[in-house]
């Protein structure tokens, strides 16, 4: 009984972070229909502006705020240039970000170079408390007390405020949203670096979980961050977040008892649901959001 | 009276195509103006460019005193247009409530109040207020449409061919709504279908090959089949 | 389909074949002159360019983005290095590996297809999906150690004929020839129009009574096969086959390939191939004059950038774009001139 209580608590905390790496995904992709594949860069530069300052100042949460900025400013430069140019044309939104990610990736190696750095985890939070036999820790509670936070708040915003509206609207009919006297260029270069910054927070949370930050971390991620979407429906943001939880449980419980199977189980996963409900296990009927965006 | 739009000797241009080789009219304050012309006459690029949907190439558009030339789509918007595509351009991923509140300028202090005035005009649109707008009719899209125009206190509205495509019961409910509308804001309305136009209308400009060729008072082109004949091919 | 047939006519013009004809020439005799690295260049870039054609009968011709083309390519390698290490390097397991990897590459196909090609699958889903297939096939070369020797990769020999340099250059100069033959018979055959007019106009193919599914899955079986048969040479010639092959790199330098080219011309691959691999090969030497060219990988991002912002059509699209405007140009002065005329 008592593995299963850890294991659910682990699974719990990988799917929050798993939720944190895909959650600015979820905005860039299945909100904006941009198919970044620079999102594992953002991710990456989260972990080492935090890294970074965390060193300088010791603290945590400076360290997270200043990843979040840099990245979010790494994000405006990214749609203002580049992602802008290319909207509703996914190969060259898949190219060009290809290009940003390797461009983004190999400047962090001429900076910090491509060992491995090792990271602590801050000391208030470092420890761990038992609870019937059961090892819980607190850094893995903070990282699922975090990612709901993060589900709530976006989601109030997505569905309460006008920028929700923008977005939704202006990814089907971006003239006529200017036509109603919004500037929609604008709100798609904020919202675009918003998603950019949530990446930025997964990169800086996950570092001091696996104890090192490295410039490759972000190919596995950005494929999970892929994985989540596809499985939760795209422009679903609250099915990537239940996705990113099933999938952390289910890394979790597989890891444990089928081990040699862990590796394949989240594509193949994803495989047999865009085999057989493409639209995604949560979607709410808004499938066709992305059919529009990649078509125009 | 004080004119509210003045487009003098516009010339406006699509890739390489010029569409627009001088078109001149002004509208003045509650007036409802016509467009006319046959198919692919530069009827509807005329709203688009006015919109800044197009570029202008030569000529200018005023707003009042404004200059709406070389300034983006939303600033124009913003200096009091409404404007209702031809396509009804509605969002279909929002609710007809999203879809109004949207609309809404900043400027607009009243929008919740213009909403429900534009339910009192649409009751349809009240009834559905919280489905997604992909799920409507194309009349419904066309009321939707013309309401987000509405909630905002336009200088002018730019409606673009309201009729197409809609069965004629449904015309003529919009026929109805259009007249009360043109008594309180001033309408540029483009219409292929005639006697829509002349029900809205009291003057007219006619479109050919990109200019603006006759006008007058829409009253004395009802008499004129001579001139319907040529131009508009009644 | 008749703009089809003079793009053809023109693009292969007398002027053309000449030129062509003296390139043959020019890289038959290649290899009398040539060292040997830039030997390994030319023969890498024609196997490359035949992978890269390959994609381009899907993202040119169909408008489908793979994300998991590798799939073939890879698996082409590798099942050329498990027969040569289980069965002997001779003559017999090449041609026997030929007839798995045709077989395989069909399987990957059938399953690639019949998923992606389901009816109501966007393009961004079809693309996932193909790349959770190639992730899947690497995730399972990758842990299957005893055959495929996980992450460090498989090492094996080939029969000795192959791993001449010299005969393998002309022998992949042959097979880029071969393959362009056959992937433009199969473009310009009734089964290649009609699943170009499938890309132009999917609902009117439809309405005209074509089977649009099994239009889409003969292209991506003849384009399968063809990645296929180009891992398998380029596992031989490496005499190598890791799991980067069958990663999304590979995918995506696929699509980098066509796009740079120019998508939908075939020969469009082959330009992209000469490019980015002759970029690649340039940036490697520079590496000893300058330490940023360590990380020389910057400078191929760059390239990516370049290209899809200022050369969205590819350099064979730009060029051909740039022909035709000049020949409207000309025409217009003609005909400008002899309307003047009588007015002078």
């Amino acid at each position: 009984m008592d593995i299963f209580l850890t294991l659910f608590i682990n699974g719990l905390s990988e799917g929050a972070l798993i939720f944190l790496v895909s959650s600015g995904l979820a905005i860039i992709l299945g909100l904006m229909g941009v198919v970044n594949f620079a999102h594992g860069a953002l991710f990456v530069w989260g972990g080492y502006a935090y890294v970074w300052i965390y060193q300088m100042t010791n603290s945590f949460i400076l360290g997270i705020l200043a990843a979040m900025l840099i990245v979010f400013i790494l994000g405006i430069i990214f749609e203002k240039f580049f992602v802008s140019r290319l909207y509703g044309n996914a190969p060259a939104q898949i190219l060009i970000t290809l290009g940003l990610n390797i461009v983004f990736i190999e400047i962090i190696r001429l900076i910090w170079g491509n060992t491995p750095i090792a990271i602590k985890k801050p000391d208030f939070i470092s420890g761990t408390t038992i609870i019937n036999g059961v090892t819980i820790s607190h850094y893995r509670i903070l990282l699922i007390i975090i990612g709901i936070s993060v589900l709530i708040i976006v989601n109030y915003i997505l569905k309460n405020s006008k920028t929700g509206m923008v977005i939704r609207a202006g990814v089907q009919r971006s003239d006529m949203v200017q036509a109603l006297g919004i500037n929609i260029r604008l709100y798609f270069t904020i919202v675009f670096a918003a998603g950019a910054a949530l990446a930025g927070l997964g990169g800086a949370l996950y570092a001091p979980l696996a104890g090192n930050v490295i410039s490759t971390a972000g190919a596995n991620n950005q494929i999970l961050a892929f994985i989540a979407i596809v499985i939760g429906g795209l422009g679903n943001f609250s099915g990537t977040a239940k996705a990113s939880f099933l999938l952390g449980l289910m890394n979790a419980f597989v890891a444990w008892f089928i081990p040699s199977f862990a590796v394949v189980t989240n594509v193949l996963v994803m495989a047999i649901v865009l085999a057989f409900k493409p639209e995604g296990l949560f979607s709410e009927g808004r499938k066709s959001i992305l059919r529009l965006a990649v078509k125009k | 009276m004080a004119s509210i739009l003045k487009v003098e000797n516009l010339n406006s241009y699509i890739g390489q195509y010029t569409i627009l080789q001088g078109v001149d009219i002004e509208v003045k304050k509650g007036e409802a103006i016509a467009i006319l012309g046959r198919n692919g006459a530069g009827k509807s690029t005329l709203l688009k460019t006015i919109m800044g949907l197009v570029n202008t190439r030569s000529g200018s558009i005023l707003l009042g005193e404004d200059s709406l030339v070389g300034i983006p789509t939303y600033d124009i918007a913003n200096k009091g247009i409404g404007y209702v595509p031809e396509d009804y351009g509605v969002f279909d991923y929002l609710t007809i409530a999203e879809n109004l509140k949207l609309a809404i300028r900043n400027d607009t202090k009243d929008g919740d109040d213009r909403i429900a005035k534009v339910y009192d005009i649409f009751p349809d649109l009240r009834k559905a207020s919280e489905r997604m707008a992909r799920t409507l009719s194309g009349g419904q899209r066309q009321m939707l449409s013309i309401s987000r125009a509405l909630v905002n206190d336009n200088k002018i509205i730019l409606i673009d061919e309201p009729s197409k495509g809609l069965a004629p019961v449904v015309i003529e409910t919009l026929a109805v709504a259009l007249k009360e509308i043109s008594k309180e804001s001033t309408i540029l309305l483009v219409e292929q279908n005639f006697s829509l136009a002349c029900a809205i209308a009291s003057r007219y400009y006619i479109i050919n090959e990109g200019r603006t060729v006759v006008n007058g008072k829409i009253e004395d082109l009802i008499q004129d089949t001579q001139l319907q004949a040529t131009h508009l091919g009644i | 389909m008749k703009s089809l047939r003079e793009h053809i006519q023109r693009d292969f013009s007398k002027n053309v074949i000449i030129a062509l004809s003296v390139l043959l020439i020019a890289l038959l005799i290649f290899p009398k002159f040539s060292s040997y690295t830039m030997l390994n260049l030319l023969t890498r870039i024609f196997v490359i360019s035949v992978f890269a054609m390959s994609y381009d009968i899907l993202r040119g011709y169909m408008g489908f983005i793979n994300l998991g083309h590798a799939v073939y390519f890879g698996g082409g390698a590798y099942v050329a290095g498990i027969l040569y290490n289980k069965l002997g390097t001779t003559i017999p397991v090449f041609i026997l590996s030929i007839a798995v990897v045709v077989l395989y590459s069909v399987i990957c196909a059938l399953v690639m297809g019949k998923l992606s090609f389901k009816k109501g699958t966007s393009v961004f889903a079809a693309a996932m999906l193909t790349l959770a297939l190639a992730e899947v096939v690497r995730n399972i070369a990758e842990s299957w150690r005893d055959v495929t020797n996980g992450t460090d990769g498989l090492i094996f020999k080939v029969p000795s004929i192959l791993s001449n340099r010299i005969f393998f250059y002309y022998f992949s100069l042959i097979f880029l020839i071969v393959m362009f033959i056959i992937l433009r018979k199969f473009i310009l055959s009734p089964t290649g129009r009609v699943i170009i007019a499938i890309r132009e106009n999917e609902q009117r193919a439809e309405f005209l009574g074509f089977r649009i599914e099994n239009y889409k899955l003969i292209a991506i079986l003849v384009s399968g096969v063809s990645a296929g048969l180009a891992g398998l040479v380029f596992g031989t010639f490496n005499r190598f086959a890791n799991t980067e092959l069958l990663s999304i790199t590979y995918s995506t330098n696929a699509l980098l390939y066509t796009l740079i080219g120019g998508t939908g011309t075939l020969y469009g691959g082959i330009v992209g191939s000469i490019v980015v691999n002759v970029f690649q090969n340039m940036l490697l030497n520079l590496r000893s004059i300058h330490p940023i060219f360590e990380r020389w990988l910057i400078f191929l991002g760059i390239l990516y950038i370049a290209v899809i912002l200022f050369m969205p059509k590819g350099i064979v699209g730009t060029l051909r774009h740039f022909i035709e405007n000049r020949k409207v140009k000309s025409d217009n002065e003609k005909s400008s001139k002899t309307e003047k005329a009588p007015g002078e």
